[in-house]
Order: structure tokens, then sequence, then C-alpha cells
């Protein structure tokens, strides 16, 4: 084992160094989800019938176990955490595990960078090591920062902890899972690919099981299941934790006898031919079919996030519509419950529009990587001019927008619609389609970057953490209304309200038409694939 | 553009990457209907010179003239007319071949599909793999395909061959010839001179961003030496040597290079001490091209 591993330290140092900033997204989306929870459980339901309420609408619809298994207990606000995010908060996890593995695997491989690494003094296994090293880090980080950060605002002690390392543990496992379908795949997406399926196939069998209340057995055969079972906040179980341990520990001795079989850049699955004749004959078409998987990917993660945010929708304003004290409050303020149902929804569309920000600046930042892996020269050596090619990829990525906010919306509104509480379909699917100018004023900051300023690549993110930023933490934090107003989520009427201005939306899209215009100008006047 | 005005003209182009000039005031000329070899050492400025004719970087100084347009403002018009092979061509990992071939060809106007089909069958192209599956040499042959079955009048290629098997090389030179036999002019850069020798009507050679040497194969074979190796009877004195140049001694071995027209004067300088063997090889272009490339290793040396 000894020769078999030497230079994985500096391999490792190295990569992590490289790396870390991949690790960003999933720590702090694991975090902002298990520290929104606790800060939000009190304002929406202040009292204990809220609380029961919540219990008997979560009890009452299978369908919502689906995504975030049983709820245990949802009447203290650590409860509605470990509900709300074990799930989801393991899932990013294994998710970003998954992804650092096969890149610094497979995704090396099929690059060449592996080779060049693999011909000097580094042992066979070397390499592998330096993945799952990494794999297992992120993991810890992802926990150990949710934990903190959790605790900081207002999180239980143990309870935090333990839910934080069910996201760990849940990682190890996605990282033991990459491990073995790195050594698979006939390359780095197929290996990605099978990992992540496998995942997400035992993520909705643990919340089919535990809907229909399913023999206790096909709980124990789920490793998903084993860190529900750890009940945070309920019964505070730390042992499941070990299954997790061990059976990382299997997949990773498993993967390590595959990978010392393995010819290099060769997975056990060869990959199909490809067509002899192609399709795409347009820069609009390449730009779709580059995008394909990501646009179907995240166009299913959409329609469930419709489902989440949808059912949150009505849960809550059947709560606020039964509540006395509720009515009470709302009988001393100027508010009528239309306003405030009104602003709750415009606020769930504008996370909705946030994570839609995400996939959409992916989508642009892609044209940067298409330049540097210089597959943009071709094309723009063909009668292809630039604004072409670039406009193509901005229209996919706007197109985008709008077609995953509106499937979003769509769902959304099918169930806030049917809780007759005066929010209409239309209101609601309207609401949906107002934020689509934000999110691409959003968007038009990576257009910006990526066309002028491609050196500073990741300024492309600034839009998307500004937003979050303020739409989540900032009015928490007492901020200025002026502030607030900097982001552009901000300017989205709520159409489902009883007053509203268009003005602020109109200025907001002015100001992403410049952006975008700058970005375009820029993109058409400097040089091709240099820094 | 008029009849006898070069395809390719530019005149002291200057391209700066920060404080680097990558081209110091380049002069090159390519005329209508001839393939022009493009010849210089790793980083002499090959890449960045195409990437400027092709509209992808901006000079920073000279006139640069294509077709009779802009290469920088004329995008469309000149794109139209011409076809590039990237040195180093990068396909997306997940789109076979065959599929990249239409994209490129169909940006460009369209395909001859009956070239396009034998051209994949000559170069024992596989169109059905995926771009990541390629070795080098098989990616080469997809951009080669991509530019030689398209009617373009100006053929770009950077370093076409680099990655291709002799045979392969052969086939590549053969539709090369039936490309200029249709009238196409071609603008082909390589490090290696054999691959350039056999087709190329003129040459200009680079160095330091700059054309150090330019014009046909016989003009080049002009300013190339002549390489002598003699056995003599006794050691020479260097006092009698100094006509020639290069001049390895070991013992009574003599190797050296001659000017063209200085062979005459050499022979009567070595006949006093008595040849009991002598080779002298014709100029070639190889020595002449090594010559440019040490110049420069002299020249730092002397900096």
């Amino acid at each position: 084992m000894s020769t078999a591993t030497v230079g994985a330290p500096r391999l490792l140092r190295t990569s992590i160094r490289h790396e870390a900033r991949s690790f960003a997204p999933w720590i702090g989306i694991a975090t902002v989800l298990s520290a929104s929870s606790v800060l939000v459980y009190p304002w929406v339901f202040p009292t204990q019938a809220d609380r029961d309420g919540l219990a008997t609408l979560v009890g009452a619809n299978p369908a919502i176990g689906l995504i975030f298994g049983p709820a245990f207990d949802v009447s203290t606000a650590d409860g509605f955490n470990a509900w709300r995010t074990l799930a989801l908060g393991g899932l990013l996890t294994a998710l970003g595990a998954i992804f650092v593995v096969t890149k610094a695997t497979r995704g090396q491989e099929d690059s060449g960078q592996a080779e060049l690494l693999a011909s000097g003094v580094l042992g066979r296994s070397s390499r592998l090591l330096t993945a799952v090293a990494m794999g297992m880090i992120m993991s810890v980080m992802v926990g150990l920062v949710a934990a903190l950060v959790t605790l900081a605002c207002g999180g239980g002690l143990e309870a935090t902890f333990l839910l934080c390392a069910t996201y760990t543990a849940t990682g190890w496992m996605g990282t033991g899972l990459a491990a073995v379908t790195s050594q698979l795949g006939a390359e780095a997406r197929a290996s990605s690919s099978m990992a992540v399926g496998t995942f997400g196939v035992l993520f909705i069998l643990r919340g089919f099981a535990y809907s229909v209340q399913a023999p206790e057995w096909t709980l124990w055969i789920n490793p998903l299941a084993w860190m529900t079972e750890t009940k945070p906040a309920v019964e505070n179980h730390w042992w499941p934790l070990f299954l997790a341990v061990g059976l990382t520990a299997i997949m990773l001795a498993v993967a390590f006898v595959l990978q010392a079989r393995r010819d290099f850049g060769q997975g056990a699955i060869a990959p199909s031919p490809g067509p002899a004749r192609g399709r795409a004959r347009s820069p609009l078409a390449l730009a779709l079919s580059l995008n394909r998987g990501s646009l179907i990917a995240w166009g299913i993660g959409f329609a469930v996030l419709g489902v989440v945010f949808g059912y949150f929708t009505t849960a809550i304003t059947d709560l606020l519509a039964d509540d006395e004290g509720i009515a009470k409050v709302l009988a001393a303020s100027a508010q009528t419950p239309a306003d405030i149902f009104g602003a709750f929804l415009a606020t769930i569309l504008s996370l909705v529009g946030i994570i839609c920000s995400i996939a959409c600046v992916q989508m642009v930042l892609r044209v940067r990587k298409e330049e540097m892996e210089d597959r943009v020269e071709p094309i723009i050596a063909t009668p292809t001019t630039r604004p072409r090619y670039y406009g193509s990829n901005v229209l996919v990525a706007l197109g985008a927008a709008a077609v995953f906010l509106t499937i979003a919306g769509v769902i959304v509104a099918s169930f806030a619609s049917g809780a007759g509480i005066g929010i209409s379909f239309g209101q609601a699917l309207t609401q949906a389609l107002v934020t689509v100018p934000a999110v691409w004023t959003i968007v038009a900051i990576a257009v910006l970057v990526v066309g002028a300023r491609p050196k500073f690549a990741i300024a492309a993110w600034a839009g998307v953490l500004i937003s979050f930023g303020l739409t989540l933490l900032g009015p928490t934090f007492g901020l200025d209304d002026w502030v607030l107003a900097i982001s552009p989520l901000y300017h989205v009427p709520h159409v489902a309200t009883s007053s509203y201005t268009w003005g602020g939306l109109a200025v907001v899209t002015a100001v992403g038409a410049l952006f975008a215009a700058i970005g375009f100008a820029g993109f058409r006047r400097r040089d091709l694939a240099t820094t | 553009m008029s009849e006898n005005e070069p395809v390719i003209e530019t005149r002291g182009l200057v391209k700066l990457f920060g404080k680097f000039r990558a081209l110091d005031g380049l002069d090159l000329s390519v005329t209508q209907g001839e393939v022009h070899g493009f010849l210089g050492p790793n980083g002499a400025g090959k890449s960045t010179t195409i990437r400027v004719l092709l509209g992808l970087l901006n000079a920073n100084g000279g006139t640069v003239r294509l077709l009779g347009g802009d290469p920088w403002k004329d995008v469309v018009e000149l794109h139209k007319r011409l076809a590039y092979v990237p040195g180093d061509v990068s396909l997306w990992p997940s789109m076979s071949g065959g599929e990249a071939i239409d994209l490129l060809g169909s940006l460009r106007g369209g395909l001859d599909d009956a070239r396009r089909a034998e051209l994949i069958e000559r170069f024992e192209l596989d169109p059905t793999k995926r771009g990541r599956q390629y070795s080098k040499g098989n990616r080469q042959k997809v951009a080669i395909v991509a530019a030689l079955a398209s009617n373009a009048e100006l053929l770009v290629l950077d370093e076409p061959t680099s990655g291709l098997d002799p045979l392969m090389e052969n086939v590549f030179q053969e539709v090369l010839g039936e490309a200029k036999d249709r009238g196409a002019t071609v603008l082909l850069s390589s490090h290696i001179l054999s691959e350039v020798e056999i087709l190329a009507d003129r040459l200009s050679i680079i160095r330091s961003g700059k054309i150090v040497e330019t014009g046909t194969l016989a003009q080049m074979r002009g300013k190339a030496r002549t390489s002598v190796h003699a056995t003599l009877a006794r050691v020479p004195a260097a006092a009698d040597l100094t006509g020639l140049h290069d001049v390895h001694l070991n013992g009574n071995t003599l190797a050296a290079t001659v000017d063209a027209g200085g062979i005459g004067a050499a022979m009567s300088a070595l006949a006093p001490y008595g040849i009991d063997a002598l080779t002298v090889a014709p100029p070639s272009l190889e020595s002449l091209f090594l010559r440019l490339y040490e110049n420069e290793d002299d020249a730092a040396a002397t900096r």
C-alpha cells in the first residue's frame, strides 16, 4: 500500500488549493437551507396551534414526504429543521461529493491532466485517494459550517450537530459511490450520471417507503433511510452514522480494487457510438445541444421545486387563514390578508428565481469554458459573427430562465389557487412571470463579465450572491430599504396584493439590458481565448 | 479585390500580449493560387499571425488585408470564403465527429456531401466516435475533413498534420494538392520543413514575430549552404579554411558548410591537403532552416 500512495499528500494539497472554490456552493446552499429553517420557524409558526397544524398537514399529505421524508416532530424549530433539511442537505452534500470525486478522477483523465500526473512519481492509487479525500473533506466542511451557522441562528446543540453530521455522512456515502462509479463509466459524465442516478433512486425510494409506511426492512436496506432514522431533535440516535461510515469503507475498498485493475482512461462500460451525421447546424442549435443535459435536469428540478414550494404555500396560507392570532395582527395593522399572501407568494417565487439564476449563470459561463478549451475559435472562423455566437448562448440562458420559472410557476399556481385564499391561478402564474425580468438582470451580470472582462469570471456570480444575500438574509438583519433595493428581485411587483407599481421592474430591466449590451460590445471587441 | 492583389498581405503587424511582443512588425504576403509555407520554430508567432488573419485577435499595429478585406471588421464576408484547421483541435466531448463536421460545415454555408464522404473514406475516419474518444490525430482528421469538404477559396491550416501518421500525411498531401488544383490558395503553417517542401510554392520563415526569409523554394535553396564532408590526407591549417562555415575537424575528417557559389573556392582550399574522400550534399532547406533557428540562439547568447 505504501508505494501505491506515493505523492498523495502533495497532490491533495495542490488539488484542495485549486478546487476549494468549487466546494463553496454546496457548503453555502446546505448552510442556508439549515440556518433558514431555524430562523424562519418562529416567524411562520409562532404558536403551538400553528405547529400542531403543520404536523397535521404534513402528516395528511404523503406527497410531501416523497421529498422531505417523514416529519417525526415539527413542534420545535430543530425538529422542523430536521424534517425540512435532512433529506435535501444530505442530497446536496452527496451531489457535491460525487462531482468533486468524479472530476478529480475521470474528469482529469478525460482532460489529459491525469496523464501528466500519472507519469510522475505518483503511486497507482494516489489519484483516487486524493479524490476520495477531497470528497470527504468537502462533506466534513458542509456539516461543520452548516452546524456552526445554524447554532448561531438559534439551533439546539445536539440536534443541530447530529443533523449536520447526517449531511457529512451522506456526503461520505456519495464519495464512496462516486469512487466506485468512477471505475465503471466510460468517461467522467457517464460516471457521475451513474452515481447521481443511483443516489436519486435511493432518495425517492426512501421517501416512498416512509410515505406508504412500508415494512421496516425496506428502510434498513436503504442507506439514506439510516440517516432519517437518526431522528435529530426527537431521538437523537448517533449510531446509524456508523453504518454509513462502514458502508463508505466497503465502497471505497471495492473502488480501490477496481481501480487497480482498470486501464487508464477506460471504464468497465464502453460508450455507445454517436450519429455519423449531425443535426445541429447553427450556433443556436449548438448551444441547445451542449446545454441539453442540464436543461432537462434543471427542468425536472424546477418541477420538483414547484411541488415543494407550492405545497409550502398552501400549508402556510391555510395556517394563516385559520389562525386567530394572525387575524388579530392583521386587524391591528394596515395589511390585508391578501397583502401578506401576495408578499409571501412573491418571496417564494423569488427563491425559485434565485435558484433559476444559478442554472442560467452556469450556462453563460459555459461560453468561457468553451472559449478556453479552443472550441469557440473554429466556430468564429466560419461566417458566424461573434454577436450571433454569444447571442445564441445568452438566448438559451435567458430562455431557460423563462421556461424554468414557468414550470415552477404553473405548479406553484396550481397549489396556491387550490388553497382558496384569494390568489387565483392567473395571479400566481403572473407573479412567476414578472420574476423573469429580474432573473434576466441577475444573469445579465454574467453576460457582462464573460463578454467584457472574462478574466474575472468568478464575478459572474455577483448577481446571484447579492440577490441571495439581500433577499434571504437582508430582512433578518434589519437592513434599510435602499440596501435591499440593490437586489433586482426587490423590485418585482407583488401582483397578488392590492397595490403595486411597475416602475422598479422597468428600471431593473433597463439596467439588465445595459449590462448585456456592454457584455456584447466587449465580446465583439476583445481577443478570444486569452486571459 | 483586384486580380493581382495578394490574398493575404500584412505590413508591420504588431501584436502584444501584455509586454510580450508576439508579432513584431510582421510582413507576410501570399498571392492567389499558391501554397504558401509558413515556417518557424515553436513560439515564433505562427498561430498568433493566423489568429489575427482570422479576426480572432485584434492587431496592435500595422495593416492586414485578407481577400481584399479587413479580417477584424469584415468577418462574415471573409469567413464565407475561407476554411480553417486549428493546430490543436478540441472537439465537443459528447458530440460525434460526424456531427462536428456537419456543424462546422453548415456554419460555413454547407459542405460538398460527396467530398465529405470521400474524405472520411480516404482518411479512414470513424465519424460515429464521440469527441473525447478520438486520438489527437483523429481529432485533426475531423477538422481537416470539415475544412477540405468545403469549397473555400482560402485554406488556413495551422500545423494541420500534427498527430497524423505518415500514411495519413500522404493522404493529406494528396488532398491538399487537389485543393490547389481547384484554385484554392493555401497558407500552410508548420515547424517541420519536409511537409511544407513538397507542396509549397513559396515559403516565409518567421522568427520572434518577424519574417526573416521569404521566397520560392529555388530562391531559398540559393541562400542555403552546401554541406561538405571530406577525409584529408593531412590535417589542414585553420587559416586556410576561412571560406568554410561551421567547420568541424576530427583528426583529418572535416565537416563544413559552404555558401552557394563558394564550392570552387572551398575545393581549391582543400585540394593541397590531399582529398581522400569527399561528399558534397546539395543545399538543403533543412540547413537553412536550422541556421535561421540557430541564429536566434546566437543572438540570444550575444545579447
